[in-house]
C-alpha cells in the first residue's frame, strides 16, 4: 500500500463526512489562522528591523566609545577619543572609514526666521556610507570644504517646511556665538586698581598663623577668581557667520544611536566655528574644564575629545578581530550587528509568546479531531475488520487512521495559512491608515516569509497527526473477528 | 494442504468457558472441496475464523503447507491473509461506499503491486465473473447475487491458494445460490481448494468432495465422496 494509496483513501473517507469534516478542518483553520497571524506581526517587526539594518549599513558600522568609569578601573585614567585615538582606530585592518561624532550647538537663520539647533561635521567620505548616503531631496556637499549644508527632516520641522525639495538651493546662515579664552583670562586680574590694596589690607596678618583663616581666605580668593574668569568668558562674546547653500535633505532617521544632528556641515566649516572659541553653552565650559582643554582650545584640535568615534567597517573581516583591536586599544566598542543578534533572540521567543495563542487554539481543533476520529472508528469498525480479513495488519490500519488526521491538519495548515495572511492583510491596511494620521510614514508590520509558511504546515500536520494517534491505535486494535460480526 | 491438531477455541465468560471449537483434527489435501456442516452455534464459522487466520487457537495447531499458523505474529498472520486466502462472507461484507471494482481492488492493496495492475487485476476477474458492466455501481445497486460475485471477485482477485465461504449462499434466493455454488465448484476444478461453512446440506452434498459435521465444537462425523467430485 503505497502513500498515495493512504491518502486516496483517506480523502475518499473524509470527502463522505463533508459536515464533520468540515467543522473539523475549521477548528485546524482557524488555530493555524491565528498563530499565522499572530507570528506575522513578530515576523513583520523583525523584518522591517532587518532591512533598516541593511539599508542603514548598519551591519557594517561599529561605534567607538570612551571606557566607562567601571570598566576603566578605578586606577586607570579612561583613555579620551581625540584626534591621536581617530588616527589609530583608523588604521586596523578592515576599518575602511573613521569619523568623530563632533556636535555643536549653532543658530541657524532661513529667510526671515532663525532658530538655535544642533549642528555635526562630517566628512564627505562618511557621507558617502549607506549610514548617511539616503536622501529625501538634493545629495551630499561637494567637498569638506564646501560652502554647503545638508539638513534633516527634522529641522524642516522646526522651520515649519513640509516639502524638502522647496528647501534645496536655499540659502542658510549658520552662526555661532563663542566665547574666548582670553576674555576669560582677561577678566581674572580685577580692573579696579585699588583692589589689591583692599586685599591686602583685609588680610589680619596676626591670623595667617591659623590655618583654618588662610584655607578660608584661599578659598574666597579662588571662588572669586573663578567668578571673574567665568563672567569674562561668557561676557565677550563673538558672533562667527557662515553662509551656506542647502544641497540635500536626508530621509528620516530614528532616535538613539543612529540618531543625527538636525544640521550636517563639512568638516572644515565646522573647524572654522571651533577654532574661534569655545561655544557659549555653559556645558562646553565646563567639559572643557573637566577634560583639561580649557587652555587648548584655540591651537590644537587635537586635544579635543569626541564622544563617539564611528568606524565603518569592512564586511568581509571579522567583526570580533576589529572589535578587539578596538578594546585593545583601551575603548569600547559597539556593534550594531551584535546588537542586532540580541534583537534576534528577543524575536525568537516574542515570536514563540505570540505562537502560544495560536497553540493553544490547536489543541482545542485537536480535541475536535480525536472526537471526529474516534467517530469514524465506531462507524467504521466493519470496514476495519474487512480490510483485515484482505490481509492489513495494526500498522496499515493505524497508518490509514493516521493519515486521515493528517490530512485534515494539512488542509487546516493550508486554508488556515491563507486565512491568517488575509486577516494580516486587513490588519495592515487599518494600520497603515493610523499610521498615515499620525504622521508615521506607513511601515508594514506583517510578514509571511518561507519559514512560518513551513512552520505553521509542519505544526498543523504534527498537532492532527498526534490528536490522531490514539484513536488509530484504537482502530488498529479491533479484532477482525469482533467487526465482522458486527454485523 | 491445511491440517488442524486438536486445535480449540474457548472463550471465558464468567466463570463459564464456552468451547467454541474443542480440539478439531481435520486435514485438508490440495484441490479439495470441503464443505463444514453442522447447526447454529456448532463452531463451524469459528473453525473457519481459525482456518483463515483471522482468530487464533487457545490450544492445538493450525498447520499450512508445513508452516504453523500459531508461530506467527500478528503481522505473519496477515501476510497469510493477504496472500495465501481468500474469504467470502454470508453478508457480502462489501465496503458500501466503493464502487465493485473499488472493492475488488482492496484486496490486493496489501499484496504489492501497482496501481495500474491493480485495476487491471480487478476488472479481469469481475469481467470472468460476468460484472463487466456493474464495475462502477455501489454495492447497494447490485442484486444479492451479483454482491456475492463481486465478494467472490475480491476473494478471488490476489490468486489464493485456499478459499474459505462462511454461508456464502446464506442471503441468496435459490437461482443465486446454485449460480454462485457452480461457479465456486468451477474454480475447485480448475484447482482451488475451497472449504465452505454451511447448514444447507444439500448444497454441501451437492458441490463438497467431503462434508464434516460439527457438533457443539467438536468434529462429529466425515463424510467423503460427496456428490461434488462427480458434478
Amino acid at each position: 500500500m503505497t502513500f498515495r494509496d493512504l491518502v486516496a483513501i483517506s480523502a475518499g473517507n473524509l470527502s463522505r463526512m463533508k459536515l464533520r469534516t468540515f467543522l473539523t478542518v475549521s477548528g485546524v483553520v482557524i488555530a493555524i489562522g491565528t498563530f499565522v497571524a499572530m507570528v506575522s506581526f513578530g515576523a513583520g517587526n523583525q523584518k522591517y528591523i532587518s532591512e533598516q539594518y541593511e539599508e542603514l549599513g548598519l551591519f557594517s558600522t561599529l561605534q567607538v566609545h570612551r571606557l566607562s568609569k567601571t570598566a576603566a578601573g578605578d586606577s586607570t585614567q579612561a583613555r579620551p577619543l581625540d584626534q591621536q585615538a581617530l588616527n589609530e582606530l583608523s588604521k586596523i585592518p578592515g576599518v575602511r572609514l573613521a569619523y568623530p561624532f563632533d556636535a555643536m550647538t549653532v543658530t541657524a537663520a532661513l529667510a526671515d526666521s532663525q532658530l538655535s539647533a544642533k549642528a555635526q561635521a562630517l566628512p564627505l567620505s562618511a557621507m558617502q556610507t549607506r549610514l548617511f548616503s539616503q536622501f529625501r531631496a538634493g545629495h551630499s556637499f561637494s567637498s569638506d570644504s564646501a560652502k554647503e549644508v545638508v539638513v534633516t527632516p527634522q529641522l524642516l520641522h522646526l522651520f515649519g517646511l513640509t516639502h524638502p525639495d522647496s528647501l534645496i538651493g536655499d540659502t542658510m546662515v549658520i552662526s555661532i556665538r563663542v566665547a574666548t579664552i582670553d576674555s576669560g583670562l582677561a577678566g581674572l586680574i580685577p580692573r579696579d586698581s585699588g583692589w589689591i590694596r583692599q586685599q591686602v589690607r583685609a588680610i589680619q596678618f596676626d591670623s595667617l598663623l591659623q590655618s583654618a583663616y588662610r584655607q578660608r581666605q584661599a578659598k574666597r580668593l579662588t571662588n572669586e577668581a573663578i567668578s571673574r574668569f567665568v563672567n569674562g568668558f561668557f561676557e565677550h562674546r563673538a558672533i562667527v557667520k557662515e553662509t551656506l547653500t542647502v544641497v540635500g535633505v536626508l530621509e528620516e532617521r530614528g532616535a538613539g544611536r543612529t540618531r543625527m544632528e538636525p544640521i550636517v556641515l563639512p568638516v572644515a566649516i565646522a573647524a572654522k566655528f571651533r577654532s574661534s572659541g569655545l561655544s557659549d553653552d555653559p556645558s562646553a565650559l565646563f567639559t572643557a574644564f573637566s577634560q583639561g582643554t580649557v587652555f587648548s582650545l584655540d591651537s590644537a584640535a587635537s586635544s579635543r575629545s569626541y564622544p563617539q568615534i564611528t568606524l565603518d567597517i569592512d564586511p568581509n573581516v571579522p567583526l570580533k578581530a576589529i572589535s578587539d583591536s578596538v578594546r585593545a586599544m583601551g575603548f569600547e566598542p559597539f556593534s550594531f550587528a551584535q546588537m542586532f543578534e540580541e534583537m534576534q533572540k528577543f524575536f525568537f521567543y516574542f515570536n514563540l509568546a505570540l505562537s502560544v495563542v495560536g497553540l493553544i487554539a490547536l489543541v482545542t481543533a485537536s480535541l475536535g479531531i480525536v472526537n471526529t476520529m474516534v467517530m469514524s472508528i465506531l462507524e467504521r469498525r466493519r470496514e476495519i475488520g474487512v480490510l483485515k480479513s484482505l490481509g492489513a495488519d495494526d500498522r496499515h490500519i493505524r497508518i490509514l487512521f493516521l493519515v486521515e488526521s493528517g490530512v485534515i491538519g494539512a488542509v487546516g495548515s493550508v486554508v488556515g495559512i491563507l486565512v491568517g495572511w488575509g486577516v494580516t492583510r486587513i490588519a495592515s491596511v487599518i494600520i497603515k491608515q493610523f499610521m498615515m494620521k499620525s504622521g508615521v510614514g506607513p511601515i508594514e508590520l506583517f510578514a509571511l516569509p518561507l519559514w512560518l509558511i513551513l512552520t505553521a504546515v509542519a505544526v498543523g500536520i504534527v498537532v492532527s497527526v498526534a490528536a490522531g494517534y490514539y484513536p488509530a491505535s484504537r482502530a488498529a486494535k479491533v479484532d477482525p473477528v469482533e467487526a465482522l460480526r458486527n454485523e | 494442504m491445511i491440517r488442524t491438531n486438536k486445535v480449540c477455541r474457548h472463550y471465558i465468560r464468567g466463570p463459564q468457558i464456552i468451547k467454541a471449537v474443542d480440539e478439531v483434527s481435520l486435514a485438508i489435501e490440495e484441490q479439495e472441496f470441503v464443505a463444514v456442516v453442522g447447526s447454529s452455534g456448532s463452531g463451524k464459522s469459528t473453525l473457519l475464523n481459525l482456518l483463515a487466520g483471522l482468530d487464533s487457537p487457545t490450544a492445538g495447531s493450525i498447520e499450512f503447507r508445513g508452516t504453523t499458523l500459531n508461530n506467527l505474529s500478528r503481522r505473519g498472520l496477515s501476510q497469510y491473509r493477504a496472500k495465501s486466502v481468500g474469504i467470502m462472507f454470508q453478508s457480502f461484507n462489501l465496503i458500501y461506499h466503493r464502487t465493485a471494482l473499488e472493492n475488488v481492488e482492496l484486496a490486493l492493496y496489501f499484496n504489492g503491486g501497482s496501481r495500474g495492475e491493480r485495476r487491471t487485476q480487478a476488472t479481469s476477474i469481475l469481467e470472468r465473473l460476468g460484472l463487466a458492466d456493474r464495475m462502477g455501481h455501489r454495492p447497494a445497486d447490485l442484486s444479492g447475487g451479483e454482491q456475492q460475485r463481486v465478494a467472490l471477485a475480491r476473494a478471488l482477485v490476489k490468486k489464493p491458494a485456499l478459499l474459505f465461504a462462511d454461508e456464502p449462499t446464506g442471503n441468496l434466493d435459490q437461482d443465486n445460490a446454485t449460480q454462485i455454488m457452480a461457479l465456486l465448484s468451477d474454480l475447485n476444478r480448475q484447482g482451488l481448494t475451497i472449504v465452505i461453512v454451511t447448514h444447507d446440506l444439500e448444497i454441501a452434498g451437492e458441490y463438497a468432495h467431503r462434508m464434516v459435521r460439527m457438533h457443539y465444537g467438536r468434529l462429529v462425523d466425515h463424510q467423503s465422496e460427496g456428490h461434488g467430485g462427480e458434478a
